[in-house]
């Protein structure tokens, strides 16, 4: 069982991630992708905080493990996790956002952006490169681990599914997917237009160990990173972490108005409001 | 300039591909295979580089992907395929995880033009036209089968993403004496020497355009074939050469006639303000082919051996 300080400290830092969120979304001129950045929000914490090897002070560390995020969209989310984590500095990569010639856009740019693994942007092309960084790394004999950020919706790409016999096929016990399943499309509901169920199932019949969670359950997104087996066992992992698209502000949740968007001023005092109430411990700081 | 060639020996491109890349994966742990079920010629390397040899079954955007994969974690991967499947299903994978990223991955595709022989889901007559427009891609034509071997050694060390099209790469006739060529990526070949006109080709077209030439110089036409192996970057000195020494140009090419070798040559020449005294283009017309074999195909849209001949003395008259 996760440690209950620990818990606490990464709840914790989702909160600032989350505040940090929309406080980019009130001030950049352009619209984020906001709904899908706050269910991944407390995934993305955990991995960079508890889960990943990472070290925000040599970038090319051989032992680091590899974040892919395939869900490129969920940019503006990774370059805040990080910045908190140490790569580098939230305000100047907030002056900078989304600007001409900046490294930090909407999609990841690896090329601009060295710390990142790989560019991504176009969906369900992040797990075929995953494989690949797996393969070489099991050749190597390196105990990294690769790890797939993904959203449900680029799942109903076919890339996925032959990316995925590929690493069943491989036995790649170093590789970690891990599915943001929010339900929640731009335009539909999972199940409405698209069914994707039996969702879970779907990843064991391709060979995947399947650790399902609520991936707003700081307890259990610890407990699922703590049973991963080890990297050089044989089989790949799929972390199903069920979402809510706009966790944390509640006029946000469960809508397909808050795929992406701008928050006015108003929205935003609205929206801050809305996320203390979700975290007993600041509404108790104020 | 102009270079040795003998008709009559033949090579297969495939068993020059796969003994190369066998010779190389021995020595080099960087080089990694990634197939979607072909690789006949592959036998040996799968042997020796088990490891090594990733066959992802017909899956070519994950082929695409994960060489990407591979090449970031510093290793070198070559893609085989067959060129319509390879550069089509795959092209978005091509042009943003491998190109976007600028990637060290060799794709290797065969059955260039119409000489697949399995009709128009299986000829590749855009290829070149796609690949050529992918920033930092290189794109290479492999005429001379031994050329594969040279190309596939620059390859490791070349930086970023390289496409190789080879024909039918079983019965390839063997343009250069062996040893003789230093390829360089970006530049051309004078295959044969003439002063009367200039027949730009790449590919399995090469040796058309000798054989055009031979038939040719019998009756006092003396043609200048040049190799255009490297197709991006393309040689412009080259090029313009031909151009100012020989006044009329020829563009022979197994693939559509917009978008490959003849749109890069009017290119070039356009921006550098040189006109040809006669200018033709042959290849294949806007028409999905069908079926038969290339030679036929190659008759029935008007860019075989015979058209050749007659597009220079067109021009000539």
């Amino acid at each position: 069982m996760a440690d209950k300080k620990e818990i606490e400290r990464l709840e914790d830092i989702a909160f600032e991630v989350r505040s940090k969120l929309l406080y980019l979304c009130g001030t950049y001129e352009g619209a984020v992708h906001i709904g899908g950045d706050l269910s991944a929000a407390d995934l993305m914490t955990a991995l960079w905080n508890y889960g990943l090897k990472n070290n925000p002070n040599n970038i090319q560390d051989p032992g680091r493990d590899r974040f892919i995020l395939s869900k490129g969209h969920s940019a503006v989310l990774m370059y805040i996790v990080m910045a908190l984590r140490g790569f580098w500095d939230f305000d100047q990569m907030v002056k900078t956002y989304g600007k001409l010639d900046s490294a930090y856009g909407m999609h990841p740019c690896r090329v601009q952006l060295p710390a990142l693994e790989c560019s991504s942007g176009s969906l369900g092309q992040g797990l075929a490169m995953a494989v690949g960084m797996a393969i070489s790394a099991r050749n190597k004999g390196e105990k990294h681990r690769i790890v797939c950020f993904m959203g449900d919706g680029e799942t109903a790409e076919g890339s996925v599914w032959e990316a995925a016999t590929v690493a069943n096929s491989q036995k790649l016990g170093n590789l970690v997917v891990v599915v943001d399943r929010n339900k929640q499309f731009m335009t539909s509901y999972s199940e409405e237009l698209i069914t994707l169920e039996p969702y879970s199932d779907k990843w064991a019949a391709f060979g995947f160990n399947v650790i399902q969670i609520d991936g707003h359950h700081m307890g259990q997104i610890m407990d699922a990173l703590d049973a991963l087996p080890t990297v050089d066992s044989h089989q790949p992992t799929a972390i199903i972490a069920n979402t809510l698209k706009g966790k944390g502000v509640v006029f946000m949740e469960h809508n397909l108005g808050w795929h992406a968007g701008r928050l006015s001023e108003a929205d935003y005092q609205k929206a801050i409001a809305s996320l203390r109430k979700h975290y007993p411990r600041e509404a108790g700081k104020e | 300039m102009s270079v040795t060639f003998n008709f009559d020996v033949l090579t297969s491109g495939r068993t020059v591909i796969g003994d190369t890349l066998d010779e190389i994966g021995k020595k080099d742990e960087r080089l990694y295979v990634v197939t979607s079920d072909i690789g006949g010629a592959l036998k040996n390397f799968r042997a020796d580089c088990p490891n090594r040899y990733i066959d992802v079954g017909i899956a070519e955007q994950c082929a695409a992907g994960l060489a990407a994969g591979l090449a970031l974690d510093g290793n070198i991967p070559v893609i085989m395929g067959m060129i319509p499947f390879m550069t089509m299903r795959a092209c978005e994978q091509i042009r943003t995880a491998i190109c976007y990223q600028n990637l060290p991955v060799r794709l290797i595709g065969t059955g260039g033009g119409l000489t697949s022989g399995g009709g128009s889901t299986h000829n590749a007559m855009e290829d070149i036209a796609l690949m050529r427009s992918f920033v930092n891609m290189s794109v290479i034509s492999i005429g001379d089968p031994n050329m594969i071997r040279d190309i596939l050694y620059l390859g490791m060390d070349y930086p970023g993403p390289m496409f190789i099209r080879l024909a039918q790469g079983k019965e390839d006739h063997v343009i250069y004496e062996p040893g003789t060529i230093k390829y360089e990526i970006g530049k051309g070949i004078v295959a044969k020497d003439g002063d009367d006109a200039t027949i730009f080709a790449h590919g399995e077209m090469v040796y058309q355009a000798l054989e055009a030439a031979s038939k040719l110089e019998k009756e006092g036409i003396h043609v200048r074939v040049a190799d255009m192996y490297s197709i991006k970057p393309v040689d412009e000195q080259l090029i313009v050469k031909c151009v100012e020494e020989t006044g009329h140009i020829v563009v022979l090419e197994d693939h559509l006639m917009t978008g490959g070798l003849a749109s890069v040559i009017s290119e070039v020449l356009l921006e550098k303000g040189i006109q040809p005294k006669g200018f033709k283009k042959l290849g294949i017309p806007q028409v999905y082919a069908g079926f038969g074999s290339g030679e036929e195909l190659r008759a029935k849209y008007g860019y075989d051996e015979a058209a050749t001949v007659q597009a220079v003395k067109s021009l000539l008259q």
